[in-house]
């Protein structure tokens, strides 16, 4: 698996007279990932969503593999996985990942899906609706939905929020496998120690601007650079 | 084009499971027909049947507004609406996907109301219910177009409820002018008028080719 490079230049992004973004860069090798941390507000979601081509920014440029991030050859290449599911609740497992293979022209959906349901430790859930799981199960059903094509970028929003401990340790051992498929990772995280373990390199954000950027860092030196951006924010 | 089938498929499955929408639809459209009934000078019967065209296509249209208002709001839980924006197909096929399934689903409300209004207004329209159905379906298909994106537009929108009929009343005025006019003739002369058919015909395609056209920019944040 050949991993996408992302290249942001000068992203600024508004909603009304807020500025969620201001002038941000960054710049992701294929293979390569990338924490983006910060406080609550600090733009790190509005980020992921413009880089998954969902939103568009008021100024700059984004491009995955040299495509703007917004059309299709670009939307091809992401996995999205976001804070929340993306996910029908009426629907079965294995009917959600159907239908996302479906959208994304998978050749043969069923045998992806079940795959997936497999590779997620949902085979035995697979035909329930995702009304009834726990939020860990819908965590894993949601990953294997923002696999279901095979992605060379892979975007997740704080994919850690409200799981347990296992689901937490489990989560970390299938995204470090996506790492080493060579993927590239975006993570968007509070987890430090988390961020640490699976980035190669890190972004803090503080009210839409950098504040911070680093290599192969330490959960210390990262939660260093954290506690200064939420300063800042204050 | 397959991600259209995908998305009427899923929106057809779920509307089946809940049945939330249908039976929605009917019991309101149903309950049109009633306050026609009670509202009317004399109630509905032979000597009203003049009104019945319009106000059947008043009933359709109210249900539909019920109906195409919550078209969206699945979409909204865990944000599924960012799954379809994902998808790498041109973002046409989307609103396709979701118009055809807004209009399967409306079908059996129609079809419903139709017959609860033959009955009221003591007309048989068993003689012309094939170019009755095909009527509705030209109307149905321009309501559901433009009903597909407004309700699209609506959904993210503080208002939605109030939005919907804002943004879609207006530009219904030929789809209920066309329709209206076509099932007039048809119940009086049992012939299918050339003139309004062709109004609905190019409006609908007018509407399905806009619709197709900007609902790239609808899912955009």
């Amino acid at each position: 698996m050949n991993g996408a490079r992302v290249t942001g230049c000068s992203l600024t992004k508004r909603f009304g007279h807020a500025v969620a973004l201001d002038q941000l860069s960054l710049e992701l090798a294929p293979g390569e990932s990338l924490a983006v941390l910060g406080p609550n507000g600090a733009g790190k979601s509005t980020l992921l969503r413009l880089l998954a081509g969902l939103a568009r920014p008021n100024a700059g440029t984004i491009e995955i593999d040299g495509a703007p991030a917004h059309r299709r050859s670009a939307r091809r290449r992401i996995g999205y996985i976001g804070h929340a599911t993306l996910l029908y609740p009426a629907l079965t497992a294995r009917e959600n990942l159907v239908f996302a293979a479906r959208l994304y022209g998978v050749p043969d959906p069923a045998e992806r899906a079940a795959q997936l349901l497999e590779d997620a430790e949902l085979g035995a859930a697979a035909d329930e609706q995702v009304a009834g799981f726990s939020r860990g199960m819908a965590q894993r059903a949601a990953i294997a939905r923002g696999l279901v094509h095979d992605p060379a970028l892979v975007l997740l929003d704080e994919p850690f929020t409200g799981l347990d401990r296992s689901a937490s340790e489990r989560l970390l051992v299938r995204l470090a496998t996506l790492r080493r498929e060579g993927r590239s990772l975006v993570l968007v995280t509070h987890e430090l120690a988390h961020a640490a373990q699976l980035a190669d390199a890190s972004l803090v954000l503080a009210k839409g601007r950098t504040v911070h950027t680093g290599r192969g860092e330490d959960a210390a030196s990262l939660e260093d650079a954290y506690l200064a951006a939420v300063e800042r924010a204050a | 084009m397959n991600v259209g089938l995908a998305i009427f498929w899923k929106d057809v499955l779920i509307e089946w499971r809940s049945r939330d929408r249908v039976v929605a639809m009917l019991l309101f459209s149903l309950l049109v027909v009633m306050i026609f009934q009670f509202s009317l000078p004399g109630g509905a019967s032979a000597d009203t049947q003049v009104y019945a065209p319009g106000l059947l296509w008043v009933a359709y249209v109210l249900a539909a507004l019920f109906g195409l208002g919550r078209a969206f709001t699945l979409e909204l839980e865990n944000d599924a609406l960012s799954g379809l924006a994902l998808a790498p197909a041109e973002r046409g096929w989307v609103f396709l996907g979701k118009a055809l399934a807004n209009l399967t689903i409306l079908a059996p409300a129609q079809a419903a109301t139709a017959f609860a209004f033959g009955l009221f207004f003591a007309l048989d329209l068993t003689a012309v219910a094939a170019p009755l159905a095909g009527i509705v379906l030209l109307g149905s298909l321009g309501l559901c177009s433009v009903g597909t994106l407004f309700s699209a537009v609506a959904v993210r929108t503080r208002f939605r409820e109030v939005m919907l009929p804002l943004l879609l009343l207006p530009l219904l005025v030929p789809i209920v002018s066309g329709s209206v006019r076509a099932t007039t003739v048809l119940i009086a002369t049992g012939s299918v008028p050339f003139e309004p058919i062709q109004l609905l015909v190019v409006t609908d395609v007018a509407y399905l080719i806009v619709c197709f056209l900007t609902f790239d920019y609808v899912l955009d944040e």
